[in-house]
């Protein structure tokens, strides 16, 4: 809606909306003590906006602005202060939205101790900061738990309270169900040297104009599954490819070197074996010597003794230490996701109330398509494999090529940055250019209509087809 | 003066309209008009410029005659703002018009490459740079039929349909002399409009020789005014300046800090109001370029009134209210006032004056910031031996600036702060002490508060006060506009400038690429990805002279980025890897050669300057010589050899099993 603290209005529909807000708007005033939450649930159809009055306010970390307009919708949240603040809410639509204060003290909120793991591994960066050894290296953490545990939010604000520091560090997305910058079905990395807007998930990546919140820069692979081990060779195989690319990025960076990883993960089940053996394979990869563990006192158990007397190639311990889990976690049901990753798509192409974008729409043969299918190859037999690490000597391919064909209808296929001839390991080990979205299949005049970021020839690069994120049937209703 | 009444534009507008024939008479007046409101000389060269690319096809001679008029005789300001948008005027005329007229324009061009006749300037009525890139478009369009002059001039331009074109021109004697300034012919006249204006002042003679004034015998002939030896020498300075005390650059710089300041404070006042942001930027730019140069006094008069000016001109939006918003009111969404108008150092001082002022300084070396190869514009300037009598000026008081600009609205009442953003007060109802007792005072190092924490959840849970405000007051106070922090000391000053300068700049851009479709742009490859370094507080960086808002206008200063058409048939076919759209091929005079514009090399890739850095945040190529950006760009790093590295670290950091 607008530009936090720059004003800017940008499309008709947010001055319509604005003008709701004058007339059948709500107008409430929170007052929090320190360390209680404002905990609210917006519906897509609303907005809710917030306002910093007095004090100081926190969403995962990031800092509100004082008097500055935050706008919400399709959203579950909370806000947080260490300080003691004042808020504004105004709603559009006062029946739709849910909010209450959480009245934590200090000895009961998880805040404190994800304050006090925050302030450890500044101790851990700055120290980095001045070795003498130019290699020396800030912490990587990967936070794990059960579902809905916190684990996206401890991310956050992990990432978020580094860079207010004035650090860079380096998030990395390991859980395909969600997209960190990217969409969902996708595994990623970026750095965070700057703030985060937090009326977004993990804020915007580049278009072609200005950004009044900076943007960031993701690299991402195409997995096109919902969960680890739908495929669990392929997954392991890109997650070795992102941190092959995050570990070339900190060695070569040193502000980021310094500053470390901050790793979310997918959703642990402490009763599948498959799940833990995919922890300890990214803490291989990324070489992580701090794990959080959220709200799980088993998975907790689970990896201290997997990575008892193990070290990273630093020669670091590896320390595994189990947290509650982050307090008010919204349920967040499966409706509520597909909305979530239909706006995600949305978004991707077509911007949002700040920002609109205007994609590209083409008509292609078939011909001039290349793509490949990404299927489920569930693996039983890898699990109890104690060599977890991905061999690049394996033939199998996991991707298949395959004729366009009306099953297409409303998928968000990959763009790969791999040339159409290439041998399909090389396309399936490529990192993701963009994304595309089938409007319409014409099987008898064999052409597709395609959504595309940019009008630009897409014949020439090869576009992997999963299957999530699932089709989007109302798109671009 | 004509300034002062708001139909002086009016009035020029509609003589340009009635102006249908070479008619001298009708070209003095209009003349008239432009010299007594140099003041108004941006408006009136865009009024004028803009005259002549709607103009019908035998309209545009005339209107060109206009142009080339005022420019001969009463040079600056004019001369600068003409002289930049100069090419897409000439040329948008020549492909417009017969060839008859061409041929007047060729003559016309010609004098525009030397000094006024019997000038003691010896300087051309416009630089080389200006008109250069005219002449040479016309050779090649010459050598290649209209073909290339229509590509040149873009798609969509039509050659004129056989308009007929009367070229006869209305001799002088036909035309009453005298009007209400008439008298002209014959010898230096009374100055009419310009009682209070002592021309003379400096003693050069009398200005007032006015164009056209030649006894009417080339009436025969059909000629453009440009070819007529009597044209008139430039005057010595401009007019209307001259008038004017001369100005100290001290005080003036004084004049325009103490703006700063003020609008520094109105701005954090009213965050929401992109009028008060762009002015700020425009007087920073217009400071930046004061401390780097020293500037001829015409061009500081011009500063020195556009500054006044700008407390009088720009009408304050109406909702301007200091007091804060109460907080029943519902959030404060009203859109900014549409009628704030947009200023930029362009729009103070004309188009393209700031290339000017930059090119002007261009032989000042600056050890820091290494300029690339100006665009200079031409500038009728005073030579510069002119004796100046120093201690006449009267520096304007910069409280009296602000005075007007208060009266006019655009200031609050309130004494204009430090610019400190103030943070909400705030009574905690735990008090955090800070530093806490106990803990040494000094740099707070973060070894001497997380030594106590161990990686286990008992000591994770014990809550720790003092490290709380480690995380806000220790860190300074909120950007109130994103609510990062900056330290209050002399390192974390230096950022909030930067970063303030930064919302400006995208603020500015923001409400220009409105305008304009944007996309989602394609994600970097992996090798981009890793030599990617991040910037912080750096916005694309306009090229010098090209402050903003010049798009469209600036085919002659293509992007400062170009690089030869690639001989390489695998890289001349190849596309932007970002947007992958096609490169635009010109030719560019200045390197002689066929360019692709806004193009640069990264390592053996061909990118859109404009794309790579909208990606990677830097100039890549251009790193060292930017002073903008922090990230130099990586040495070139192919991507076998990234790749090789990449397996390389892959092996250094698996894990060791014990
Ligand atoms: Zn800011
Ligand atoms: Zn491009």
């Amino acid at each position: 809606m607008s530009i936090p603290g720059l004003g800017q209005f940008s499309s008709a529909a947010t001055t319509a909306a604005s003008a709701a807000a004058a007339s059948a708007s709500a107008i409430t005033t929170i007052s929090l003590q320190p360390f209680w939450e404002y905990r609210f649930e917006v519906p897509f159809s609303s907005s809710l906006t917030i306002r910093l009055l007095s004090g100081t306010a926190e969403k995962d970390g990031t800092e509100l602005a004082p008097k500055n307009p935050y706008t919400f919708s399709g959203t579950k949240s909370k806000i947080n202060t260490w300080l003691g603040c004042e808020l504004e809410v105004t709603s559009d639509n006062p029946g739709a939205y849910d909010a209450y204060t959480a009245e934590h003290a200090a000895d009961e909120s998880p805040l404190v101790s994800y304050l006090n793991l925050h302030m450890k591994l500044e101790g851990l960066r700055s120290t980095a900061a001045k070795a003498m050894n130019t290699e020396a290296m800030g912490p990587r953490v990967l936070v794990v738990g059960p579902d809905a545990s916190g684990k996206t939010s401890l991310a956050k604000m992990l990432t978020a309270w580094a860079t207010r520091m004035g650090r860079q560090p380096l998030v990395v997305n390991t859980d395909p169900t969600e997209g960190i910058l990217s969409l969902p079905g996708t595994l990623s990395a970026a750095v965070f040297a700057t703030l985060m807007d937090v009326t977004t998930e993990w804020g915007g990546t580049p278009t072609s104009g200005p950004a009044g919140i900076p943007v960031k820069l993701p690299l991402a692979y195409y997995y096109g599954l919902e969960r680890p081990d739908q495929n669990p060779k392929l997954f392991r195989s890109l997650l070795s490819r992102l941190a092959a690319a995050s570990t070339s990025r900190l060695s070569e960076d040193p502000d980021v070197r310094h500053s470390g990883m901050v790793i979310d993960s997918a959703a642990v089940d402490a009763s599948k074996p498959g799940d833990l053996d995919i922890l300890a394979h990214i803490v291989a990869e990324f070489s992580a010597n701090i794990v959080v563990s959220l709200g799980s006192e088993r998975v907790t158990a689970e990896l201290a003794r997997r990575f008892a007397g193990q070290k990273t190639s630093l020669g670091e311990e590896i320390a595994v230490v189990g947290l509650d889990k982050s307090s008010g976690v919204a349920e967040r049901d499966a409706a509520f996701m597909q909305r979530v990753r239909e706006k995600a798509i949305k978004e991707y192409f077509f911007g949002d109330a700040k920002k609109n974008l205007s994609p590209g729409t083409q008509n292609i043969g078939f011909e001039s398509v290349t793509a490949w299918k990404v299927a489920e190859a569930p693996d039983s037999t890898s699990a109890e494999d104690d060599d977890d690490f991905y061999d690049p000597g394996a033939t199998d391919s996991v991707v298949e090529k395959v004729e366009p064909s009306d099953m297409m209808l409303n998928c968000t296929l990959a763009v790969m940055y791999a040339g159409t001839r290439d041998p399909p390991d090389a396309i399936r080990d490529a990192n993701v250019m963009g994304f595309v979205y089938i409007t319409d299949v014409d099987e008898k005049k064999k052409r597709l209509k395609v959504l595309a970021p940019v009008n630009a020839r897409l014949g020439d690069r090869p576009l992997l087809w999963g299957s999530w994120p699932e089709p989007m049937v109302s798109l671009l209703g | 003066m004509a300034s002062q009444d708001e139909g002086f534009l009016e009035d020029f507008r509609d003589a340009l309209e009635g102006l249908q024939l070479n008619s001298r008479f009708e070209i003095q007046n209009l003349t008239m008009i432009a010299r007594e409101s140099t003041e108004e000389a941006l408006v009136i060269s865009q009024a004028l410029q803009d005259h002549i690319k709607r103009a019908a096809p035998h309209k545009k001679l005339p209107a060109l005659y206009v142009l080339d008029s005022i420019v001969k005789n009463v040079g600056t300001p004019y001369t600068i703002f003409f002289g930049k948008r100069l090419y897409n005027t000439f040329m948008e005329a020549y492909a417009s018009v017969d060839m008859a007229t061409r041929r007047k324009m060729d003559e016309m061009l010609k004098t525009w490459k030397e000094p006024i006749p019997g000038s003691i300037d010896t300087r051309p009525v416009f630089a080389p740079d200006v008109t250069r890139p005219i002449e040479n478009a016309l050779m090649q369009a010459r050598a290649s039929g209209n073909q290339q002059l229509r590509r040149m001039m873009g798609p969509g331009r039509q050659m004129p349909q056989g308009v007929p074109y009367r070229d006869s021109p209305t001799p002088p004697a036909a035309r009453p002399p005298s009007q209400s300034n008439g008298g002209y012919i014959g010898g230096p006249p009374p100055i009419p409009g310009v009682n209070n204006a002592p021309y003379g002042q400096h003693g050069q003679p009398p200005p007032a020789q006015y164009p056209y004034h030649q006894p009417p015998s080339s009436q025969s002939t059909p000629q453009p005014p440009a070819n007529i030896p009597a044209f008139q020498p430039p005057y010595h300075g401009s007019y209307g300046m001259a008038a004017q005390p001369t100005i100290s650059t001290d005080a003036l710089k004084e004049d325009i800090q103490g703006l700063i300041t003020a609008f520094r404070a109105e701005f954090a006042r009213n965050p929401q109001d992109p009028s008060i942001q762009s002015k700020l930027k425009a007087l920073l730019d217009l400071q930046g370029i004061l401390q780097a140069q020293n500037l001829p006094q015409d061009q500081l008069v011009l500063i020195k009134n556009q500054i006044a000016g700008l407390a009088v001109t720009i009408r304050a939006p109406p909702a301007q209210t200091p007091t804060p918003v109460p907080i029943s009111q519902p959030v404060a969404v009203a859109p900014p006032p549409a009628a704030a108008p947009k200023v930029s150092i362009d729009s103070i001082l004309g188009s393209g004056a700031l290339a000017a002022l930059l090119a002007r300084g261009s032989g000042t070396p600056q050890a820091s910031t290494p300029q690339p190869p100006p665009a200079t514009v031409a500038i009728r300037s005073p030579p510069p031996q002119r004796a100046e009598p120093q201690q006449s000026a009267a520096p304007a008081d910069p409280m009296a600036l602000l005075g007007m600009l208060r009266k006019a609205g655009m200031l609050t009442a309130a004494t204009p702060s430090s610019g400190s953003t103030p943070v909400p007060s705030l009574t905690p109802t735990v008090p955090l002490p800070f530093p806490p007792p106990g803990i040494p005072t000094g740099p707070p190092s973060m070894d001497n508060f997380t030594g106590d924490i161990a990686f286990n959840a008992l000591s994770l849970k014990q809550f720790r006060p003092h490290l709380v405000p480690l995380m806000f007051e220790a860190l300074g106070p909120q950007c109130t506009h994103c609510g990062r922090r900056f330290k209050t000391d002399d390192e974390g000053k230096k950022k909030k400038m930067a970063h303030m300068d930064w919302h400006f700049k995208v603020n500015q851009r923001i409400a220009e690429a409105e305008k304009s479709g944007q996309h989602r742009s394609w994600f970097v490859d992996e090798t981009d990805w890793i030599n990617t370094r991040e910037t912080i507080d750096e916005d694309r960086i306009a090229a010098p002279g090209d402050a903003s808002g010049t798009q469209g206008s600036s085919s002659k200063t293509p992007n400062l980025h170009y690089i030869p058409v690639p001989s390489d048939p695998v890289l001349k076919n190849s596309v932007c890897p970002i947007c992958q759209e096609n490169f635009k091929q010109i030719y560019l005079d200045d390197a002689g050669d066929w360019v692709w514009e806004d193009a640069i090399n990264v390592d053996g890739r061909i990118y859109h300057a404009s794309c790579h850095q909208e990606v990677t945040g830097n100039v890549a190529g251009v790193g060292t010589s930017n002073p903008y950006t922090r990230g130099t760009p990586e040495p070139v790093l192919g991507k076998r050899k990234a790749e090789d590295e990449l397996a390389g670290l892959r092996g250094k950091m698996k894990l060791e099993t014990a």
